[in-house]
């Protein structure tokens, strides 16, 4: 059987909080190990138009992810897709296209990828990406726990439904 | 009354920036500052690590020059034990690097450079991007370009194993060869990326060569600076971006100096401002005189074009051919003209499909002696290579158990971080007049002096931002009276 869902961790393990999406993506990894319907990419680093060479293919996407928002409680994981994310400087790097203007460019030259409605994005609220260490702040660390649940609950919420056929 | 611009952070940056443009009473530039507001610490977090892991972590500085990071670790790790490495490692080390240039050399054109050319550089920003671009020149380019980066990154995945987090490299070579049938599948590959860097030629002709208004952007802008110029060359003065010689040549087109690796130190020097957490480097034996232009001047830039400017040739007979004719359109060597980056970062990939050409047609490149076993520490190592986007330095020194006790980075846009402050206050007091309140054009017209540059300060940070990729605020007696925002970010 063929995968139709990639779970992808988006991260750098060495930069603290920066490294919980590789950590959920590897946890996420070992609870679904077996199953051939689902792709897990523990460690993603790139962004913009090298995205589309991870969704090619796939119906769903599950991205893991850290951010930053204005007044957040770290540990908090929020939960949106594709279709929120109009457009933002970077879901990985800004050296080239933004992640919204990958997709489009993607779609229309015809690639094969999730629909926006498809690529589900948990993001946890972080304190501290910018200092190089491979541990999470104590505030993250403190909540992971909860985020995995959320996040695995989440995952196996999806792959019990049909994601809307590929583009 | 003074007033306060502020782009923070930059859009199209990749990590964390900000400039701030200082207005006087009546409305013009009084001073700019282009801040690099955090610190990484990057270099303290390998002390005390093996020596060889050094070349696998550095990888993760940053995710979008990654390979840049890693040769250069590995060359300055040879240099811990001994530096003895196997020929034809260096080859396939060149021979991977040659694609990596192409795939970032295509992102930087296509995604940021050639939209403010394509679609105008007052174009309206959602429009001002590869989607903008693809609208205007056709769907057939657009998908020229992600078979373009996407056959260029196989060939580095088949080459390294990896694209992004190699862990290729070793002391003395790297950890795996190259095999027939590895080749076999890499040579269509490149003959489609050649045609791909002369098709890019030609599409610089046709939009922007044949547009009279931006040729005297480039030429007789304020996008100019007189400052040296560096980059590495080989035994024939050519470009070589894993290898070589580093050689510094004014304004005025004289060598000031060429060095070695383990003579670097010798030769540039770091300046701390207290307003940014980035150095300036500068010619070490001018001493620090400032932010000043002209052929005395200590600073320098480190730039595909000034690459070009350092080289006396290219080292291919198709790179050479467009290298003339850029310095014959720009009227000569060195061209002080920064936005011509932009065409260099064209010419350098056909270099570079070259040189990929060549090594497919090396005899010894499938051979099996890709590693030689280092028998001792010397304890210190330099390696440099050019990143896409400057001259790399990294400097080691380990201890008798090969423990990292020291290590020291110049990064390719560090370099040109003098030169970006400069340029930036330059455009910025041309474009913004008193009486002339700065539109997104206007300051879209800041950000290509710096763009020109491709800069990277990230270091591999990308958390999304939860705000404003680009928010504008002039302020006026303390108060912001008027924003500009571009983009719309998720909360």
């Amino acid at each position: 059987m063929q995968a139709t869902t990639t779970v992808i961790g988006m991260g750098n393990p060495i930069l603290s909080d920066d490294s919980v999406g590789v950590r959920l993506a590897h946890d996420v990894g070992l609870a679904f190990c077996g199953r051939t319907d689902v792709l897990v990419v523990e460690e993603c680093s790139v962004g913009g138009l090298n995205m589309l060479d991870y969704l090619e293919g796939f119906e769903r996407a599950v991205v893991l992810d850290a951010i930053h928002t204005k007044g957040g409680t770290p540990g908090t994981c929020y939960r949106f897709t594709a279709a929120d994310l109009r457009e933002t400087t970077n879901l990985c790097n800004v050296h080239d296209a933004n992640f919204a203007t990958a997709l489009a460019l993607g779609r229309s030259l015809g690639m094969t990828l999730p629909e926006d409605s498809d690529i589900h994005v948990f993001a946890v609220e972080i304190v501290d990406d910018l200092t190089f260490g491979t541990e999470l702040t104590p505030l993250v660390a403190r909540r992971y726990p909860a985020c995995l649940h959320r996040v695995l609950r989440g995952l196996k919420s999806l792959l019990d439904t049909s994601p809307a056929p590929v583009t | 009354m003074s007033r306060e611009i502020s782009i923070d952070p930059i859009t199209r940056l990749e990590g964390h920036g900000k400039i701030q443009i200082f207005l006087d009473d009546d409305g013009a530039v009084e001073d700019c500052y282009f801040q690099i507001p955090e610190l990484r610490g990057f270099e303290r977090f390998v002390e005390g690590r093996p020596i060889e892991e050094l070349p696998r972590i550095v990888t993760r500085i940053c995710g979008v020059c990654p390979a840049s990071h890693h040769m250069a670790s590995a060359k300055a790790v040879d240099g811990c034990f001994g530096g003895q490495v196997a020929p034809l490692a260096h080859k396939l080390r060149d021979m991977y690097y040659h694609a990596h240039f192409i795939h970032s050399h295509t992102a930087h054109f296509y995604a940021l450079a050639a939209p403010d050319f394509v679609c105008g550089p007052d174009s309206d920003p959602a429009q001002r991007n590869i989607l903008g671009l693809v609208a205007k020149v056709g769907l057939e380019i657009g998908g020229k370009v992600i078979e373009a980066r996407s056959q260029a990154q196989r060939i580095q995945q088949i080459i390294g194993g990896r694209t992004t987090h190699l862990v290729w490299c070793i002391p003395g070579g790297v950890s795996k060869g190259l095999k027939a049938e590895e080749l076999e599948e890499i040579r269509p590959l490149v003959a489609n990326l050649y045609e791909f860097t002369q098709f890019s030629l030609q599409l610089f002709r046709d939009i922007v060569l044949g547009n009279e208004g931006y040729v005297d952007l480039i030429l007789n802008g304020p996008y100019t600076l007189d400052l040296h110029n560096m980059g590495l060359v080989d035994e024939n003065l050519a470009p070589n971006f894993y290898d070589g010689q580093v050689r510094v040549v004014d304004c005025e087109g004289q060598e000031i100096c060429r060095y070695s690796e383990h003579e670097y130190a010798d030769h540039v020097a770091e300046h701390v401002e207290p307003w940014t957490y980035l150095k300036f480097p500068y010619l070490k034996q001018r001493g620090w005189q400032g932010f000043v232009e002209g052929k005395d001047s200590p600073l320098y830039t480190a730039t595909p074009l000034s690459r070009l400017n350092v080289a006396e040739r290219m080292a291919t007979p198709k790179a050479q051919e467009a290298y003339e004719e850029m310095f014959t359109t720009l009227g000569g060597r060195p061209c002080k003209a920064l936005l011509a980056s932009h065409w260099a970062r064209l010419v350098e990939m056909v270099q570079n499909a070259e040189m990929l050409q060549m090594y497919c047609d090396d005899p010894e490149i499938t051979s099996e002696e890709f590693r030689v076993i280092p028998d001792k520490i010397t304890g210190e190592g330099i390696g440099i290579v050019e990143a896409m986007r400057g001259t790399l330095t990294h400097h080691y020194t380990c201890d008798e158990n090969g423990i990292c006790t020291s290590a020291n980075l110049i990064v390719g846009t560090t370099n040109n971080n003098a030169a970006i402050h400069m340029v930036t206050k330059k455009v910025a007091s041309t474009m913004i007049k008193p009486g002339v309140e700065p539109d997104q054009g206007i300051l879209n017209l800041v950000e290509m002096a710096f763009r020109s540059f491709d800069p990277c300060y990230s270091c591999a940070t990308h958390s999304l931002p939860g705000k404003m990729p680009l928010e504008v605020a002039i302020v006026q007696g303390g108060e912001t009276v008027r924003t500009f925002q571009r983009g719309i970010g998720r909360r």
